[in-house]
């Protein structure tokens, strides 16, 4: 379904862009003798040391589909019901429950949307604007602590801390009906994420991400997302809603 | 509302009730709304912080709803004398719009307001003041909006849409922001009131004191009014919260049921 909806907007999206922001200049970015950016450059870093994440970035499209599409058959730890939901879902059964029909991705699917998102660090909070859905996450950076009895969002509670060289986010209170991935890997409400920035060099970054949800896997799963950096564009806006056509043709509850 | 509701219950264990940081205080700790606006580290006014409309409507007989909209929520143009100026179509087509009690109004098919219905939407915005960039996160579906202060022109021919492309610069302490590139069909309120691809809408952002944001709209669309209008909007500070997701799609009913 929602591939449907993606390669629309990819398609709206090449047509008009030429005379918009698609096409600015990002200062700031390391170039190449011939101004294009180098994207090997080492990994910026900020006063303190520790490495910047601002900019547009671009999530490898495939963990969208399959979240778990670099790991072994029998690396994903189900607990039995969760599997069994898992297979339930093949094949568009259950299309319809996914909130993501209705234009509510949430988390974690956010994270792996293959449209850009942009990362703004501010003091005390990191902003995560994603083009698609037209939506944010705040990861706090204040040095709060995760709520004790969230009541449950669909983007969870997020704070932000560097370990070494990578930032890591902490995410709970995530609302029990997302999906892990289109290919409809469940989660219950205990899901805890861990999410670990790296940002290998100017132009790449890995997140790792740790799927910790003891009612639903039996033990703390992990999958490396690349991400890559989209120097010299812009945002676009993205209402799902708009036109959504698919929801009245997906079959399940 | 329904999500309203519950957060009243479920407040004490999240970030609903948590302090700000930095922020001008009165000796028994509460926030001091009429303290002078904080500056950035370039000396303008810092914009930052959660914004709620200011309300402006009394509540029914039976009591104020959890929505409590404000006057201009109904009819942006309520403050102007005469009202707002209509060319004859437009103010034939809020005629209409009002005797089909507002069906075709985005807003109830959960569609974006855009930027003039989003300060008054009794849902908070957080504003987000960055070098070269001030951002909007709106409660209202989760959506956002970015006005670049970095000094990039706008768009000359721009792909239209519903928040339109927004550059602001300072005049001394007032934000001015440009927004053109709008959609030929916006609705400004419930009353339907139009927005067409022809207009510009000039924002000029001043925070009064810690507490107050005065937003000056300026509408320029001679396709849809005789003459550029403006309305002063009042936005008021929410200290020691955050947002809340709301999703107006999550469980939307009303849809099939409207009527003419």
């Amino acid at each position: 379904m929602l591939g449907r909806i993606i390669l629309a907007m990819v398609l709206l999206a090449a047509g008009p862009a030429s005379a918009q922001w698609f096409h600015i200049p990002t200062p700031g970015i390391p170039r190449t003798p011939d101004g294009k950016p180098n994207l090997t450059a080492p990994t910026p870093r900020g006063p303190d040391g520790k490495p910047l994440l601002n900019g547009i970035w671009q999530m490898n499209g495939k963990y969208l589909q399959n979240i778990a599409s670099d790991l072994k058959p029998g690396d994903v730890p189900y607990q039995p019901w969760a599997e069994q939901l898992f297979q339930a879902r093949q094949n568009g059964a259950l299309g319809r429950t996914d909130p993501a029909a209705r234009c509510i991705p949430g988390m974690p699917k956010l994270d792996a949307l293959p449209y850009p998102f942009k990362i703004i660090e501010t003091p005390g909070m990191v902003m995560m604007l994603f083009e698609g859905f037209t939506t944010f996450r705040q990861i706090f950076t204040d040095g709060r602590e995760l709520p004790k009895d969230p009541n449950p969002t669909w983007f969870g509670y997020s704070v932000g801390k560097w370990e070494g060289d990578d930032w890591v986010v902490n995410t709970i209170g995530i609302k029990e009906s997302t999906w892990l991935d289109n290919a409809g890997r469940p989660h219950s409400d205990a899901l805890h994420l861990t999410e670990r920035f790296h940002r290998r060099d100017f132009g790449h970054m890995d997140i790792l991400l740790t799927i910790d949800d003891p009612k639903a896997y039996t033990k703390p799963w992990t999958v490396k997302e690349d991400v890559r950096l989209i120097p010299d564009t812009e945002l676009l806006e993205y209402v799902c809603n708009e036109n959504n056509k698919d929801y009245d043709h997906l079959v399940g509850k | 509302m329904a999500a309203a509701a519950m957060a009243a219950v479920n407040s004490q264990a999240q970030w609903v009730q948590y302090p700000t940081a930095g922020i001008p205080r009165t000796p028994d700790g509460k926030p001091n709304l009429s303290a002078p606006a904080l500056r950035t580290r370039d000396g303008k006014p810092d914009l930052s912080g959660i914004w709620d409309v200011l309300h402006n409507r009394p509540c029914p007989p039976e009591g104020c709803t959890d929505m409590w909209i404000p006057q201009e929520f109904l009819n942006i143009g309520w403050s102007l004398k005469g009202g707002l100026p209509y060319q004859p179509w437009a103010a034939a087509m809020v005629k209409q719009r009002m005797k089909e009690n507002r069906i075709g109004d985005p807003n109830s098919r959960c569609l974006p307001t855009g930027i003039v219905r989003m300060y008054t939407t009794p849902l908070y915005r957080k504003f987000i003041q960055t070098p070269g960039l001030l951002v909007i996160l709106n409660e209202r579906e989760a959506t956002y909006r970015q006005i670049f202060t970095d000094g990039r022109p706008l768009p000359a021919d721009p792909q239209p849409s519903w928040v339109g492309y927004s550059t602001g610069k300072w005049d001394g302490d007032t934000l001015v922001v440009q927004t053109s590139g709008f959609r030929d069909d916006l609705w400004l309120d419930a009353n339907g009131s139009p927005l067409t691809e022809s207009a510009k809408i000039t924002e000029r952002i001043r925070r009064v004191n810690f507490g107050k944001l005065e937003i000056e709209i300026t509408v320029d669309d001679p396709k849809a009014y005789t003459s550029p209008w403006t309305v002063k909007l009042t936005q008021l500070l929410k200290a020691d919260t955050d947002l809340l997701d709301y999703y107006c799609i999550e469980n939307e009913k009303d849809g099939p049921h409207l009527v003419k």
